[in-house]
């Protein structure tokens, strides 16, 4: 490397140098923050007199102007955040911490909505003012749960009077915490190209002043790095989606030991992994075609526009060769059933390998958020049941299905919540409330993607036996009067036996319904048509 | 890369992919555990004549359907365009984009393209909605099947078979596949020890093609003796020699090598042209072995042991033997376990001859050789119809030494009126890198006249002797 290259890179923070190159720098901001290489080299460059070739004229360039975006991140806020935030200066009571929600891409990040961390039940001054840490980091694994792909928690906000140091601690604190919770739930690797910088806001309810830093989570002894905090409105108004209704059929086997809900849960979390891995390798069809990774995905369509785009994923198993073919095993569990994914793209010329990657992810989180959900209601109802266990017994349960809502009347974007089969829409309309603080209707929410799983009973094996007893009531009408009346018994082995004797004097016709009060089903019209039959 | 297709003009579509076999058995007596396993055959069965059976075609953006009246994306593709157009479709290394390779590249058909490769996949998406997911969990003592199984299935096409015939063959080459894979599970299948069936291809003499075999993985090839003489009787081949082992399997072109030799490098030479004569070549496929490969430095004394490394990799790949090829450790520790050496021979650098090379070939792979000998290198000109013989009838590389070298002899082109002969040699004596380029170019792998022997120096040969089994 050349001395001057070596002196140029060292130095490279000092400010005489970049009041030296004040001209090429203010050259470079004006054309978006990019380095714009050929147009430098035709204007006079200082180093041009040292006869480099115009790469590394340019590399130098690179190294010592520091482009924009390397400043600091930028962060495009819609108008409704800086409304919300506001309204939460208000008070003035104590701290205020919250989530920020959005999207991160490799120019810019945008944020969609803010929402704060729900009160305790016990009163807050038991605990201080200072935010509790494990509140908002649970807080935190709720709401990201509620994202559909490509919304994610960016950060934290504190809105306190509190001296900037301090909350910037704070905040440090919280947002380390909050990411690293909600990283070590996913069941992707983290790709290359992950943005690992995260959001911190301190807004000081009395002066309004907003500070905004970002930090690296990969780093743990990251530094508060300035980043840009602007407001627009209508940042997510022609994001695009891309969306699917994917089958899941999962068959694990359970270990031969115990039964306990635990087992299910490390078993199923290992088979979700490798289930997990073979839609993250699987291929992504875009409206029916397969696209290269860097194409853009709204090439071709009008900007501004907000699209939809249904997907379609082929998937195929890894090759797995276990020493052991054939396993003792305790039992199996099994998850089959249809789910909808969907995520969005911020509408600055998104790739199609974001796209797929995004909706993978969420593929993968909203089944394992499901049966993460299923287990923990199973775990606490479990300690009330007592159930006895035969030693051949089927369980079926319910997974939740997904319910949408969106964040402004107008937007594209929407948040999405899980609800159980017990349950009905006020509940997804509170939880909505307390996580993420937004007020919806039920008219608003759309329930359309997904239906409740419906339970068969023909999952009942084979063999068992059910007896029913059905009251008949005959009503017969012919010619002459006559009077039936039967009294049938079924045996149910999928095949149910009438019997049905009707007495009359001439010809007539017999119908005959069954009506089985056990089981509220209609089971047999039999029809007979009966002969002269002489009664003596 | 070596190509053993005979010359065939149509395309082959080969499909692989893994289906998952999990099954629980809630009994294990043979009667309920064979029906378990038929019922989830049946149902791996139903999975590939279904809509959501795909058939993505490798290094393209090509996505067929082929139970869905053979839709495809792009939209260019219908189900009446030929199969060797998806060639156009392929992306090989000199391209970047994803579209169609441009200028005309069809009639430049290198055999080595007319193999196309396709995966098998399942599409998971669906319209919606459906409904939401259930988690069914039963609670027993049993056991639980989990392997994947791996299809392979090739099937040929002729220049006028559009992708919607192709499809059809390729469905029912699968469904076929699996039924001879429950066969051959059930058959194979003891307590509850359960061998994964293993689909490998062979190539027969013309007309009958490409076969191909479903295998259970693991078994070695002494103990499926009893379904390879079945399978000579079926496809009426000879019984003395091997067709079905599984070194015998057809190697497709496009893969490489996985242990880096070159295979059969002879074949990109022309043959002399003589009047009344012909080439008589080695049969078969072996790799070229020479000085200083595998780290060994025997650059000077190791050009015999080279040699019997080429005629030990004939023999495996052949499938008489399923012995790695030796290293010259391994074969001096033969000679001495044979007896024809001191223990201190191993680790020495002492040269050996065809003798030795005669003993550890017995010795290691059991295989009988016969010795020639010739008092005087111009002898070897008039030893043309011997060797032509050999050729013919046993078709496996010579090793002869003589002077102070070694070789290998890979054919002869022989003139019986005009007494003319030529010998292909292949030379242990390469010190470089495995490009074939060089290797023919220099002659190190060529077609040498009677002067190339030391015409005083006596040699002896080596003629190795095919086993007769199956």
């Amino acid at each position: 490397m050349c001395r001057l290259l070596y002196v140029l890179t060292r130095f490279a923070l000092r400010l005489p140098l970049r009041q030296r190159y004040a001209t090429e720098i203010r050259h470079c901001a004006k054309h978006c923050g990019k380095l714009c290489f050929s147009s430098l080299l035709t204007n006079p460059c200082p180093l041009s007199k040292f006869k480099r070739s115009p790469c590394l004229q340019a590399h130098i360039l690179s190294t010592v102007l520091l482009p924009a975006d390397r400043m600091g991140r930028g962060y495009i806020v819609e108008d409704a955040v800086e409304r919300y935030l506001c309204e939460l200066c208000e008070p003035l009571a104590g701290p205020i911490t919250g989530l920020l929600i959005g999207q991160s891409s490799a120019q810019r990040d945008f944020v969609v909505m803010a929402t704060r961390t729900p009160q305790r039940e016990e009163s807050a001054a038991a605990t201080g003012n200072a935010p509790d840490k494990e509140w908002v980091t649970e807080h935190a694994r709720q709401v990201s749960r509620m994202l559909p792909g490509g919304l994610s928690v960016l950060g934290v906000f504190i809105i306190t009077e509190t001296d900037g140091k301090d909350a910037l601690t704070t905040l440090r604190q919280l947002v380390f915490a909050v990411e690293n919770l909600i990283s070590s739930e996913h069941l992707w690797n983290p790709a290359d190209d992950n943005i690992t910088d995260c959001v911190t806001l301190h807004v000081n309810p009395k002066t309004r002043k907003t500070i905004c830093r970002t930090f690296d989570i990969k780093d743990t002894k990251s530094m508060a790095k300035p980043a840009d905090w602007k407001y627009q409105s209508g940042v997510c108004s022609s994001w695009s989606m891309v969306s699917c209704c994917l089958n899941v059929d999962m068959l694990v086997p359970l270990p031969s030991n115990t039964t306990s809900t635990e087992n299910m849960d490390a078993c199923l979390k290992e088979g979700l992994k490798v289930w997990a891995h073979q839609i993250m390798s699987g291929v992504c069809l875009f409206d029916g075609r397969k696209l290269p990774e860097d194409t853009e995905l709204t090439a071709g369509q009008k900007r501004n526009m907000r699209q939809t785009y249904t997907t379609q994923l082929l998937i195929t198993p890894d090759e797995r060769r276990l020493t052991d073919v054939i396993q003792r095993c305790g039992g199996s569990v099994s998850v089959r059933g249809t789910i909808h994914s969907r995520a969005y793209l911020h509408s600055n010329k998104p790739k199609a390998k974001l796209a797929e990657k995004l909706l993978k992810r969420d593929v993968v989180s909203t089944v394992a958020t499901r049966v993460q959900m299923l287990l923990e209601e199973l775990l606490t109802s479990e300690e009330e049941r007592k159930s006895s266990r035969d030693t051949q017994k089927t369980e079926q349960f319910c997974l939740p299905r997904r319910v949408f809502c969106p964040i402004e009347a107008t937007g594209p974007v929407c948040v999405c919540d899980y609800q159980f089969s017990d349950e009905g829409l006020c509940e997804v309309i509170d939880r909505l409330k307390e996580m993420l603080d937004i007020d919806a209707a039920e008219e608003d929410l759309d329930t359309r993607q997904e239906m409740t799983a419906e339970l068969r009973e023909s999952n009942i094996k084979a063999g068992c036996k059910i007896v029913c007893v059905c009251v008949c009531v005959c009503v017969c009408v012919c010619v002459c009067v006559c009077v039936c009346v039967c009294v049938c018994v079924c045996v149910c082995v999928c095949v149910c036996v009438c019997v049905c004797v009707c007495v009359c004097v001439c010809v007539c016709v017999c119908v005959c319904v069954c009506v089985c009060v056990v089981r509220a089903q209609f089971f047999y019209i039999i029809i007979l048509i009966a002969k002269e039959i002489l009664i003596p | 890369m070596v190509l053993l297709l005979p010359s065939y003009t149509g395309t082959i579509l080969r499909v692989r992919g893994q289906l998952e076999l999990k099954c629980p058995l809630h009994s294990t007596d043979v009667l309920p555990m064979h029906k378990a396993i038929s019922e989830t055959f049946e149902i791996l069965r139903t999975q590939v004549k279904s809509e959501s059976c795909v058939l993505a075609v490798c290094d393209s953006p090509v996505v067929i359907w082929p139970n869905k009246g053979a839709n495809a994306t792009p939209q260019e593709i219908t189900p009446d365009t030929l199969c060797e157009d998806i060639h156009q479709w392929i992306q090989s290394d000199e391209q970047e984009s994803f579209g169609k390779k441009s200028g005309k590249k069809k009639n430049k058909k290198s055999l080595a393209s007319s193999v196309i490769s396709l995966h098998l996949m399942m599409e998971v998406t669906n319209i919606g909605p459906l409904s939401a997911p259930i988690l069914s969990r039963t609670v027993q003592k049993s056991h639980f099947i989990s392997t994947t199984l791996p299809m392979d299935c090739a099937v040929r096409t002729s220049g006028n078979d559009t992708i919607k015939d192709a499809c059809e063959r390729l469905v029912e080459a699968l469904t076929r596949q699996l039924c001879e894979m429950e066969k051959v599970t059930l058959q194979h299948m003891k307590g509850t020890t359960l061998l994964v069936p293993e689909p490998l291809h062979f190539l027969l003499p013309e007309p009958k093609g490409l076969v191909t075999v479903v295998y259970p993985a693991g078994l070695p090839d002494d103990q499926l003796e009893t379904q390879r003489k079945e399978l000579h009787q079926q496809f009426e081949l000879p019984e003395d020699r091997p067709y079905f082992r599984r070194a015998n399997v057809f190697h497709f072109p496009s893969e490489p090598y996985r242990d880096g030799y070159l295979r059969n490098p002879h074949l990109v030479l022309t043959h002399p042209t003589m009047n009344d004569g012909k080439p008589y070549l080695v049969q078969g496929i072996y790799s070229y072995h020479h000085y200083m490969q595998d780290r060994v430095d025997d650059n000077g004394w190791g050009c015999a042991y080279r040699s019997l490394q080429t005629i030990c990799s004939w023999f495996q790949q052949q499938g008489y033997v399923e012995q790695a090829v030796p290293t010259h450790k391994e074969i001096q520790q033969a000679l001495v376990d044979a007896g024809d050496k001191q223990a201190s021979f191993v680790g020495s650098r002492q040269w050996i001859g065809s003798i030795e090379v005669q003993v550890v070939l017995n010795q290691l792979l059991g295989v009988t050789s016969k010795i020639m000998f010739v008092s005087q290198g111009s002898e070897l000109a008039s030893k043309g119809r011997e060797l032509a013989n050999h050729f013919l009838t046993e078709g496996t590389p010579i090793m002869i030494g003589g002077g102070v070298l070694a070789h290998t002899i890979l054919g002869v082109a022989w003139s019986e009126t005009t007494g003319q002969i030529r010998y292909l040699i292949l030379d242990p004596h390469y010190t470089g890198a495995e490009d074939l380029q060089v290797i023919t170019d220099k002659g190190w792998c060529g077609w040498k006249g009677p002067d190339f022997w030391d015409q005083t120096a006596y040699y002896n040969l080596c003629l190795p002797l095919r086993p007769k089994i199956v």
